[in-house]
């Protein structure tokens, strides 16, 4: 060690591979650089908890997501790859990677030490088959209970993709938390289908009166599979195509996730002015989703005709979006390298008038909506999300900022056009931890957006090509591609394989990064403040569920649990899982 | 004989125009909204169809839920029958003693909460409760208006209480006028519009009782729950402005009565469709600190009343 010290001085993250060096001696093997700003740090399994740990919360990280890799087909062993982003001192995007036994699959659960690992490493017992030691919480999150104990579909072996399993079991085993302590309570189910969601998800609320003492939940039903399909089907740059297709409102920001996680792995330089482009529409993608949340805010408190002016004013945002892209949703929009369509003059100007009108009618739109009867008291001390438990589960977005906490992949990554402008912006935080404080960081944020977009537009906007073709694939690489979605940050994890495809994709939705933090929000809180708690995380069903690879809905429909619930729901006797 | 078929009219009519109340709260909603929006009978062609559809419910629901829709609008009937709309003095004046109302007013709200806990749907049985505690909540303050009002009439006809508001007789004035007050308000909490929908809090409940009624049974709510707040609206028009209703059964006087009760109907109407439209539903555990405002007002009311000013 002392002959090679400091080979690496002074590349980002170099200061936190020689703290874990000094602090595990010989818990590391490798230290490599995937790409200028992303230190991976290879150690043995059996120190990743102290590690990642140590990293955590003593050197200022936050665990956006670990990607699980099949590596057998390469160097024979699984892989774990728990991605860090560094937010203190020394910023930048840390991967403590660990090879597992082969067979066995064992591994040391982060999660017992650094709750944020939890759903990464149940998503990775479930799809790749491997086993964590004390792990936090044991149950299957993305494979429906009636699952084939033995079939893991992420594994390179496991199966054709044609295949259906049978189901296994009839009845529910799902074991849901109720930590109730001596207060009597009856159970409120919320969901699979509920007024409130256009997505399945269903709540399990143990209430007291109308008091919530503990909550818990179960999502999944609606995989798509699109990490199997990407890996089995797709060409690397098709994949592009997919990634937006994760999310409904904020695909932009899943493609431009995409796209950069190859071309950092491979090199690959994007234009300026593509780079800016990116930015741009990623603000006008925050600006139509967080009218859309603020909108529910009003439709969650009763009070309809906020949401529905919201409703009429993101149009204008719509609009924004069908100028500079040709469609209402940005899709399409982004290829590897670059993106496919330029912005002209005209569109500036035309783009200019939208906004100022938006930002008329959006902050007249805030003032009418905070000022409406009832409305602040229905927000405030509602759904508190303590700073000690946003610390320990890492939520992004408006949620972690709406309890203090200043994380906003923006600006304290600055990536694509955002880099250049990062010196003079800073993410917008509230203290009051409550639904409250979520909303008004919105608000902030929807006309910082605003400016935004005319920042990098007016002079900003350097000329050049839009496009990068000239570039090279080589197997193997791996990068982080992270950006920040209107829901918070996206984080995605690519390795190309040696068949122009994508070896292992991992797609990580913000709103995966909010669920696990949902139950302690509810806690607390009545019945009437539920969907408005939900609705505060401004949640994505469909995008945190985007992965394993059979249709479960209609399974679960024919046979499972829909008349259990349904009875359940008329009786209240006989529960599923009470009795 | 001419009373009676006044009450008689007054009822069925009551039944047939409360739809177009319900509709036209909807149409002037979606106008708020900036929605083209149904049109203002759209609520008759709802009730249209669900009476052509099966009642359905629950298998362990009980008796209660299937005699509740019929009770509830038979209940408005009755008290649609017995209050004085196009004329000052009641129909039936027996119908329309303010002891009476209250109890045809709570002997509903019971059953419609019965219903939903009856039901055994969680949400619809939260509902319920909620509805009951409404009750608890709003009823002293109904009554105790009344009740100055009655002492300042000197009577608890509801009729009675009218003919001396429009002759100017009335003994405590201040006392009365602040009664009105606390009456009017505690009227539009008890219609369960919004602020107030609790007990059928969409968004919060999915309609509450109403979620597990369906075909005729939800068809008869969707008419009673409309005339309730007609009945409501009319009876304090009735108290305190029954100012241009007919004094006798001329025909000429019963015209301009009807004429004038429409208008202030109306007005009504129009005054409640703002506030639903401009307000967030009151947070569940904040309802009692309003109510205990609007008792404030009904207790201010009563003092006045005692100092006899």
């Amino acid at each position: 060690m002392t002959k090679e010290k400091n080979p690496y001085a002074g590349r980002p993250g170099a200061t936190h591979v020689e703290a874990v060096k000094e602090r595990f001696p010989g818990a590391v093997t490798d230290v490599s650089w995937s790409t200028d700003y992303q230190p991976v740090i290879t150690v043995d399994a059996d120190s990743a908890p102290g590690v990642i740990e140590y990293l955590y919360y003593e050197r200022g990280g936050w665990m956006p997501v670990m990607a699980a890799n099949d590596e057998r087909p390469l160097i024979n062993k699984f892989a774990l790859y728990y991605i860090l982003s560094m937010e203190e001192q020394d910023k930048c995007m840390l991967t403590v990677r660990c090879e597992l036994d082969p067979v066995s699959g064992e591994f040391q659960a982060v999660s017992a030490r650094v709750p944020a690992a939890v759903w990464s490493e149940r998503e990775a017992q479930d799809l790749f088959g491997l086993t964590g030691r004390n792990i936090l919480d044991n149950r299957n999150l993305v494979l429906p209970d009636d699952w084939p104990q033995d079939l893991h579909p992420l594994r390179k072996d496991s199966m054709d993709y044609r295949f259906r399993p049978a189901p296994t079991r009839e009845i529910e085993n799902y074991d849901f938390l109720k930590d109730t302590g001596d207060h009597e309570t009856r159970v409120i189910p919320m969901g699979p289908m509920h007024i409130t969601s256009d997505e399945p998800a269903h709540f399990r609320l143990y209430v007291e009166g109308e008091q919530i003492i503990d909550a818990d939940y179960r999502m999944f039903f609606i995989h798509r599979g699109m990490e199997k399909c990407a890996e089995s089907r797709l060409n690397y740059d098709g994949v592009n195509f997919l990634a937006e297709r994760i999310c409904g409102i904020c695909g932009y920001a899943h493609s431009v996730a995409y796209a950069e996680t190859v071309e950092r792995a491979q090199g690959i330089e994007v234009p300026k002015r593509a780079q800016y482009i990116r930015s741009i529409l990623m603000e006008v993608e925050r600006l139509h989703s967080h009218l859309l949340n603020l909108g529910l805010v009003c439709h969650y408190t009763g009070f309809d005709t906020g949401f529905q002016h919201f409703f009429r004013i993101r149009e204008d945002a719509m609009d924004l979006a069908e100028l500079l892209t040709g469609a209402r949703k940005t899709y399409g929009l982004n290829i590897i390298g670059g993106v496919r369509r330029d912005i002209l003059a005209s569109q500036t100007a035309e783009t200019f008038a939208k906004i100022d009108k938006l930002r008329d009618d959006t902050k007249r739109l805030c003032d009418q909506m905070l000022s409406t009867p009832n409305f602040r008291k229905r927000v405030e001390g509602v759904g508190i999300l303590a700073p000690k438990i946003a610390r320990d589960y890492s939520p992004v977005g408006p949620v972690v900022r709406g309890s203090g906490f200043a994380r906003d992949a923006r600006w304290v990554h600055p990536f694509e056009g955002y880099q250049y402008i990062a010196d003079h912006h800073k993410p917008f935080t509230e203290e009051s931890c409550d639904v409250k404080g979520r909303t008004l960081v919105r608000v902030h944020e929807v006309l910082d957006s605003m400016d935004i977009v005319e920042e990098l537009l007016r002079d900003e906007l350097p000329a050049g090509p839009i496009l990068n073709d000239k570039f090279h694939i080589e197997p193997g690489k791996f990068a982080i591609g992270y950006d920040e979605a209107p829901r918070g940050e996206n984080v995605h994890w690519s390795m190309i394989g040696n068949n122009q495809k994508t070896y292992r994709w991992r797609a990580k939705a913000a709103t995966y990064s909010n669920w696990p933090v949902l139950r302690y929000m509810f806690r607390g809180n009545t019945i009437s403040d539920a969907a408005l708690i939900v609705g505060s995380i401004d949640p994505c069903y469909s995008c945190t569920e985007r992965v394993s690879i059979v249709d479960v809905k209609k399974r679960k429909e024919q046979i499972l649990t829909k008349q259990q619930f349904e009875e359940y729901g008329r009786t209240q006797k006989h529960s599923p899982i009470d009795m | 004989m001419a009373e009676f078929i006044i009450a008689l009219v007054q009822g069925i009519l009551l039944v047939l125009l409360a739809p177009l109340a319900s509709g036209i709260a909807r149409w002037f909603r979606a106008k708020v909204h900036t929605r083209k929006g149904p049109s203002i009978f759209q609520d008759y062609r709802d009730i249209a169809k669900l009476l052509k559809r099966q009642d359905v419910h629950s298998n362990v629901s009980s008796r209660v839920s299937r005699i509740m829709p019929p009770l509830y609008i038979g209940c408005m009937i009755v008290l649609g029958m017995g209050m004085p709309m196009a004329t000052r003095f009641s129909p039936i004046p027996f119908l329309a003693d303010i002891i009476l109302v209250i109890y045809m007013l709570a002997l509903p709200r019971f059953f419609f909460a019965l219903s939903g806990i009856d039901s055994g749907d969680a949400y619809a049985g939260t509902g319920g409760v909620r509805e009951l505690i409404m009750g608890t909540l709003i009823e002293p303050s109904l009554m105790l208006a009344l009740f100055v009002a009655a002492i300042a009439c000197g009577t608890t006809n509801v009729g009675t209480m009218g003919q001396m508001v429009g002759a100017g007789t009335v003994q405590s004035p201040i006392a009365f006028v602040i009664a009105g007050i606390a009456f009017a308000v505690a009227c539009y909490i008890e219609m369960g519009k919004l602020p107030y929908d609790e007990a059928e809090a969409e968004q919060e409940l999915q309609e509450g009782p109403l979620q597990e009624l369906s075909g005729p049974s939800l068809a008869m709510m969707h008419i009673a729950v409309p005339m309730k707040q007609v009945v409501l609206a009319s009876m304090f028009v009735a108290i305190f402005l029954p100012f241009g209703s007919a004094v006798d059964l001329s025909v000429a006087g019963l015209a301009v009565g009807t004429v004038v009760y429409l208008v202030k109907m109306v007005v009504i109407l129009v005054v409640t469709m703002v506030i639903e439209n401009c307000v967030s539903r009151v947070r569940w555990k904040f309802v009692g600190h309003q109510t205990w405002f609007v008792f404030a007002i009904a207790v201010c009311a009563f003092a006045f009343c005692v100092l006899g000013i």
